[in-house]
């Protein structure tokens, strides 16, 4: 029996290896990061599980498509079928809070109403989770972006809101002492992101835990209406290459291996957990449109905070507005044209600010089905015709935001419509022009409720706090619990419904 | 009935003859052995690399330059099997696609040749015939397509600088998870730093463009 609170990383493993805990959490992002801390600090022993390595400041590529090999799953090149839209989750100690912009505000009084309502639930209000907000904001410092650290391209977005008088503020975030490198995307050299790797991992340490990185779960062993164990591999890290086998037991074992990665564990364990049939269904998304603005002057975007200002003013509507950065390869590949007219638009990225809208799309629902001879899910999603008007609303405000801001031309990206827009009055298509879903370019990283919470057993695999409906003693603490779209950035509800999970757990164990 | 068929065989043989030679003969011999890709999709990658980054312009560095077929054969080496299948069939689309969407030129302009084997302006027509087309699979191909050289384009330090988007020094503060983690690959053993190495947490000053470029990416480094 290895000691407690320690970390084993991929170089240690000689042998397969068997170990026992009180319990086992697979995956070490916001969501099981906060319940191994948790737990461990309440006396439990807990193995923390994850599949990818740790990695050091040395181990960050800068460059965004060799970051994206090494930190994302299937390279970062993850796609919905059905409607083709990338979609990207990490595979790193500390999930995607190591990739992510940090983005921590909490979900709306108005949505987390309406989860109780349509899915029975009776706690889950803003009042009911703000003790779990609290101790999550509290531990990582989340506090609004400070203004010394926009930079430009965050503070036009300001100036055009407040032209146009919707409101905006700058994001608060899970960060201390940011500098405004804009290289959240890739790892954050000044260390000011509190990425799991760096806050609740260490915390989960200190109080006793168990790390476990480079492993891989492939199933959940049961018997009964009791989970028994978790077994797998050790992989090798960015290559996938499986060696030895090991086998944790626990008397509690709880999932957070993230909205994809669970429910295809669930289902190749046997379709454990689904006598409710929701395993892997009602996949939904944050579809994500973008917008490039040229400005006179240059706003060097690559300085300032990655994410730095939000605009709720639309929520009710169904989109969140954000400011954006990110590699700059990455950010633009959507760039439109080839030749002198691409290099010249490329040649304009210092002049650039790019913003975005995160969609609430409830009628845009898909699945997720282990796929044969992978741990990788298969993904069909489709963006629902009625969920359309929602994006192209958030296009055409962010168009006014732009211009309202005082940019020479944006780059709307829609298919059909051109390639440049030079006046508010020429991006008249954007809000008039009748779209259909494959003209509209969408990201999605934002992923939620594949084994979502529902008070009624046969409608949702999940109880209030977590507990499978099914099984006496597996939970599950990532998005997938939630029963629908959170309406703004998911981290910190995560966190929160995690750190309520640990504590449900902490009183049964 | 005999004649018929030695006709068809000679066809057929005509046909296959043809095929191999388009899809294995001539192409040039890299100037440095790749890690993955073939001759071939080298070739297709540098073909479309100067077309969708021409020589001169906004930026000076054409695709070429910036060696962005030397950026795809380490990418495509660095993805997950299942999708370096698919790009090598993406690169295989491409350059065989114009016996279904022929180039400007047509079949006696020579329209119908392989994608590397186009004259620049027949590859520019070819590429516009992806981009634009109405069929949203080949919009994707193209879309694809140039988001992978695109992003090879901007991974080269000299197209950064000439950008001002090259990234700057940052002094990393040393915190308690860097006395836990070992570099990836490593053992625990060969952190060197200790308790006593910790610095204080990174103190919020902005960094801004007047900041000293990072070692790799200063003048006169190339990959």
């Amino acid at each position: 029996m290895l000691p407690p609170g320690e970390i084993r990383v991929f170089a240690q493993y000689g042998e397969d290896f068997r170990e026992e805990a009180d319990v086992a959490v697979v995956g070490s992002g916001p969501g099981g990061a906060v319940v191994a801390k948790e737990l461990a600090e309440a006396g439990k022993r807990v193995v923390l599980l994850e599949e990818g390595p740790p990695l050091t400041p040395q181990d960050y590529e800068w460059e965004g498509a060799r970051s994206m090999t090494r930190t994302l799953r299937e390279g970062g090149l993850r796609a919905t079928r059905g409607y083709v839209m990338p979609t990207m989750q990490a595979i790193c100690l500390g999930g995607g809070s190591l990739v992510n912009s940090a983005i921590c505000p909490r979900a709306p009084d108005f949505t987390l109403e309406r989860w109780c309502t349509q899915f029975a639930l009776a706690h889950t209000t803003l009042a009911g989770l703000s003790p779990h907000y609290e101790s999550v904001e509290k531990f990582l410092g989340i506090a609004p972006t400070p203004e010394n650290v926009q930079g430009a391209r965050n503070l036009l977005f300001k100036r055009g809101c407040d032209a146009l008088g919707y409101s905006s503020e700058p994001i608060p975030r899970n960060v201390r002492g940011c500098r405004g490198s804009g290289e959240c995307f890739t790892g954050c050299r000044s260390r000011a992101k509190q990425s799991m790797d760096i806050s609740y991992v260490p915390a989960a340490l200190r109080a006793g835990a168990r790390v476990r990185t480079s492993v891989q779960v492939q199933a959940v062993v049961s018997e009964g209406r009791k989970a028994r164990a978790v077994v797998g591999q050790v992989v090798a890290p960015f290559t996938g290459r499986r060696s030895y086998r090991f086998e944790v037991r626990a008397k509690v074992i709880v999932l957070a291996a993230g909205c994809m990665a669970t429910p295809v564990l669930l289902q190749r364990s046997a379709n454990l957990a689904n006598s409710s049939g929701q395993v892997g269904e009602n996949l939904q998304f944050h579809p994500g449109v973008a917008i490039q603005g040229i400005f006179p002057e240059r706003t060097d975007p690559q300085f300032g905070a990655t994410q730095g200002y939000q605009s709720l003013h639309f929520l009710r509507e169904g989109f969140k507005l954000e400011t954006l950065w990110a590699p700059p390869g990455v950010l633009a590949v959507r760039t439109p044209g080839f030749g002198h007219a691409l290099k010249g638009r490329l040649a304009e990225i210092p002049y650039s600010a790019t913003w975005d809208a995160i969609s609430s799309c409830h009628s845009s629902l898909g699945t997720v089905r282990v796929r044969r001879g992978t741990l990788d899910p298969a993904l069909v999603w489709r963006l629902d015709e009625r969920d359309l008007p929602i994006l192209q609303r958030a296009l055409w405000v962010l168009a006014e935001i732009f211009f309202a801001a005082g940019a020479r031309k944006i780059l709307p990206g829609v298919h059909g419509m051109a390639d440049e827009f030079h006046s508010l009055r020429e991006a008249d298509p954007l809000r008039s022009k009748g779209l259909r879903p494959k003209d509209v370019v969408c990201g999605g990283n934002h992923v939620f409720s594949t084994a979502r919470m529902h008070g009624d057993p046969r409608r949702g695999v999940v109880d209030e706090y977590g507990r499978c409906h099914d099984l006496e003693n597996l939970w599950i603490a990532d998005t997938s619990v939630f029963p629908q779209s959170p309406s703004v950035n998911p981290m910190l509800t995560c966190m929160a419904l995690a750190h309520r999970t640990a504590h449900a757990i902490a009183e049964r164990v | 009935m005999m004649h018929a068929m030695l006709l068809l065989a000679l066809a057929l043989a005509v046909a296959a003859s043809y095929a191999l030679s388009r899809i294995f003969l001539g192409y040039p011999r890299p100037a440095s052995r790749p890690v993955w890709l073939s001759r071939r999709e080298l070739a297709v990658v540098d073909a479309a690399a100067e077309t969708l980054f021409p020589l001169g312009g906004a930026i000076p560095l054409s695709g070429r330059e910036a060696q962005i077929p030397a950026f795809v054969d380490s990418y495509v080496a660095a993805v997950p099997r299942n999708l370096r299948i698919l790009m090598r069939m993406l690169l295989f689309l491409v350059e065989h696609a114009t016996v279904f969407f022929p180039a400007s030129g047509g079949l006696l302009g020579g329209g119908m040749r392989r994608f590397s084997s186009l004259s620049p302006e027949q590859r520019v027509a070819a590429l516009t015939g992806w981009e634009h087309s109405s069929l949203f699979a080949r919009r994707l191909v193209f879309t694809s397509l140039r988001a992978i050289l695109t992003m090879g384009y901007l991974s080269s330090p000299g197209v950064l600088r000439a950008l001002g988007l090259a990234p700057r020094e940052i002094p990393t503060p040393i915190c308690e998870a860097d006395l836990l983690y070992p570099r990836v690959g490593a053992l625990p053993s060969t952190i060197a730093l200790r308790a006593a190495d910790l610095t204080p947490p990174s103190d919020g000053t902005p960094l801004g463009p007047r900041g000293p470029l990072r070692a790799d990416y200063a003048e006169g480094v190339e990959p």
